[in-house]
């Protein structure tokens, strides 16, 4: 009891500063913004004297409420028995709290405002007008109440809603019947004919592989532009998901390998400052084949390194490439910190590839491509080495793996990908810099691995639709894209710390049906 | 008898250390052959010269003939040489059968070219590699766990995978190292057959690092004793139970001549 409004008290304080930070920075004008957005309804009528601005800012503080309700209220000792109780005690204190906090506050800057201070001095985002929608266009003594009453009645329907509502019989019961309705679809022959078949896999894959192809017809250039960098980050994930997931290995200097393939595409198809004017499809093997070589190059007295001493070593050549890539000394050679410009496109049977829409395309392309390396070497005697080093070098050593060849090996094939995704980001952006080549490349990648699932090709892609295609959705937001960014990310990690996708283990489909084995050690060991 | 295993004068030294002192053993093949001593006596320092993982400072391990010293753990590997570890040590995070495919690595050819064009040599010799993982995993008891992972895997059971996937690589000669460790007696006992099997079904030379007695005097057909990196003793099990310089290794001097006749009865 004393525990749990212990708890109540500490979610309500919290989320009260919570509250509090988001009107500091404005971000309750610019949710109700967003709502009003959301709900078309800016020239609605007014209700209960509010405007529909005002109503929004409420819908937004009342979620908040809700959810700070419904925490407080979960730590209960006794799980089911009480759910009025919990609500009562968890959701209305946390609620009372949150509505106190956040009360107070607006009573202080409404009264401070009343006196003609003037607050956006101090705070930027308070202005008047924010801080008169804030006070629902009352008075601060009566907007402080509208706050404590709502933000308490809202606090106490999140109890309710996930203590009583949530765990009630209605939902067990629903639940049941879900069920049981699924059971007997899964029990029709047919179902389960196309559930066991093989060809189901490939028609899905297929019917996602159409909707993905069509999508650049529809998209528009900004989108095109996205959607192709999305992909490129997809094959930068895939390569350096081959050294860190698989392999083990942890390069922070990956970048070094995509300003190679970037840099050859573009000095060797560009008209300056080498005036090469190669073709697109002689440079594209050679930026490949030459980040591969720089892989075996850095590799062979690097990979004797372990874990972060690896790490470091690698990270300084990230940052070596991209200063040479600007260094006076070599100007006539880069192009130096102007990067080099009009860079060439490919011409395929006659037709250029110089529209948003067909990059799409050839990124594309290179995706499956490495998609079907990556997935054959994964299971492969290859794949499997990588694993094992990954688990246990010294063991892998005794296994008869050649460690020092499968490092080498991995890092070649993943520095190769990377050369691939350099060279067809130097030819779609026309222009190639160092500074399209900086440290934040390197660690959105690690990101992108990470937070995908490592080890997983589906999981790389999401991390690469999360990290790279989220900012853009987000974009909305304007300047809380990044904050919001960030909180996602951070929930992501407390929710799936293995990432998105985390990589299951592939069945093998061992025998089962030669009866039960005698294990006689099974549960009696230590 | 062909000799499966030599070592002459074997010294490894760790700083003013000596772990292994000029130890001169000779295993015949298909034998079952126990290296015991004290804690600290060097025996798995011996293992660890013996399998590339240290480098002798003098001395020479000869196997079938042809000399180990220089070699690395992945080339004695290939020369037919396998072994097991003290404390468990499995590829945790892969699963049982992955594991055993791990160790038939050094019996695979595919490079990396072949595994993504996947011709038809590599999909056979797949196919093969996968078939005979599952034969190994009924070997050793353990054909329905095949898809958990490792750690999932119970104590007795990783002891099992770990011998299961030593022997993927098809080896002459496999090292156990301490094979009953933390077993309760029923496990002991069935760990001791499943040893003896080994040898009679797969004909296998068996080293054997092991505290238990029982095991070491049960199976063993010939024993050499290590205490501070030298070798004291070797022979027979009935041997070494009276040898008097092992009952003083093992209990301290003054204890041999009072137990003499306590050491003639097994551990």
């Amino acid at each position: 009891m004393k525990k749990q409004l212990r708890h109540a008290v500490n979610a309500g304080g919290i989320f009260g500063i919570i509250t509090i930070f988001l009107f500091l920075i404005g971000f309750t004008g610019t949710a109700a913004d967003l709502f009003s957005d959301l709900f078309r309804n800016k020239n609605a009528a007014p209700f209960l004297s509010l405007n529909p601005q005002m109503l929004n800012m409420l819908i937004f503080l009342g979620l908040i409420g809700l959810w700070a309700g419904a925490y407080g209220s979960r730590k209960s000792k006794s799980q089911t028995d009480d759910p009025w109780g919990a609500a009562l005690i968890g959701g209305l204190t946390a609620g009372l709290v949150h509505g106190l906090l956040v009360s107070g506050l607006a009573l202080l800057v409404g009264t401070l405002n009343l006196r003609g201070v003037r607050i956006n001095v101090y705070l930027s985002e308070l202005l008047p007008d924010a801080i008169k929608l804030f006070l629902v266009g009352k008075s601060p003594l009566q907007g402080a109440t509208v706050h404590i009453v709502f933000l308490t009645l809202t606090g106490f329907l999140g109890g309710l809603l996930s203590r009583g509502v949530g765990r009630g019989s209605w939902r067990v019961r629903s639940g049941a019947a879900w069920n049981s309705i699924l059971e007997k679809i899964s029990q029709q022959s047919i179902v389960k004919q196309v559930r066991g078949s093989r060809n189901t896999r490939y028609v899905v894959y297929g019917i996602l592989l159409l909707l993905v192809f069509l999508l650049p017809l529809r998209a528009g250039p900004y989108w095109n532009y996205t959607i192709g960098t999305v992909g490129i980050y997809v094959l930068l994930g895939l390569g350096l998901n081959i050294v860190v997931g698989l392999a083990g290995l942890l390069d922070l200097g990956y970048v070094a390998f995509f300003a190679i393939g970037a840099y050859t595409m573009a000095l060797l198809t560009a008209p300056q400052p080498h005036h090469l004017m190669w073709s697109f499809w002689i440079a594209l093997p050679i930026g490949v084949l030459l980040a591969a070589l720089t892989g075996l190059l850095l590799g062979a007295p690097v990979l004797r390194m372990r874990g972060d001493y690896l790490a470091i070593v690698t990270l300084g050549f990230g940052e070596i490439i991209r200063i040479l890539s600007k260094s006076d000394a070599l100007t006539p050679f880069t192009g130096g910190p102007s990067g080099v410009k009009a860079i060439g496109f490919p011409t395929l049977f006659g037709k250029p590839f110089n529209s948003g829409v067909d990059f799409v395309y050839l990124i594309f392309l290179a995706v499956l491509l490495i998609i079907f390396v990556t997935n054959r070497l994964q299971n492969s005697r290859v794949g499997r080495a990588w694993e094992a080093m990954r688990e246990d070098e010294t063991v892998s050593r005794a296994m008869g793996i050649n460690t020092l060849t499968q490092k080498l090996l991995a890092f070649a094939i993943g520095a190769a990908f990377a050369g691939l995704g350099g060279a067809l980001f130097a030819s779609r952006n026309v222009f190639t810099g160092p500074e399209d080549h900086n440290l934040m490349v390197s660690i959105n990648v690690v990101a992108v691995v990470i937070v995908g699932g490592m080890g997983n090709i589906p999981g790389v892609i999401a991390g690469a639709l999360m990290l790279k295609g989220l900012p853009e959705v987000l974009r909305q937001l304007e300047d809380y894209r990044v904050m919001v960014f960030g909180a996602l990310l951070i929930v992501m990690m407390l929710w799936r710390p293995a990432g998105m996708i985390p990589s299951a283990r592939r069945k093998m489909e061992v025998e089962k049906d030669k009866g039960v084995i005698e294990t006689p050690d099974e549960g009696r060991g230590k | 008898m062909t000799i499966a295993l030599e070592t002459r004068a074997l010294t490894k030294q760790f700083g003013g250390l000596t772990a292994v002192d000029s130890v001169d053993l000779v295993i015949q093949e298909n034998a079952i052959f126990s290296v015991i001593g004290p804690n600290g006596a060097g025996k798995t320092t011996f293992y660890n010269c013996i399998t590339g993982f240290y480098e002798p400072d003098a001395g020479e391990a000869l196997f079938y003939g042809k000399s180990l010293v220089g070699l690395t753990p992945d080339q004695v590997t290939y020369r037919g040489i396998s072994r097991t570890y003290q404390n468990i040590r499995l590829f945790a995070n892969m699963s049982a059968i992955e594991n055993i495919l791990v160790g038939e690595h050094a019996c695979l050819r595919a490079s990396w070219l072949e595994a993504i064009i996947r011709t038809p040599r590599v999909i056979k010799e797949e196919k093969d590699a996968l078939e005979k993982a599952r034969q190994l995993l009924n070997f050793v008891g353990l054909n329905s766990l095949g898809d958990q992972l490792a750690r999932n895997l119970p104590y007795g059971a990783q002891r099992r995978l770990e011998i299961a996937r030593a022997l993927a690589s098809q080896p002459r000669l496999l090292l156990l190292d301490e094979p009953t460790a933390g077993m309760n007696p029923h496990e002991t006992t069935d760990m001791m057959h499943f040893i003896r099997r080994l040898r009679d079904e797969l004909s296998i030379t068996i080293l054997l690092i092991e505290h238990d007695m029982r095991v070491v005097m049960g199976i063993s057909e010939q024993i050499a004793v290590l205490d501070y990196g030298a070798k004291i003793a070797e022979g027979t099990p009935a041997e070494i139970q009276r040898n008097p310089r092992v009952i003083e290794a093992y209990l301290g001097s003054g204890a041999a001549s009072g137990l003499n006749d306590a050491a003639k009865q097994p551990a």
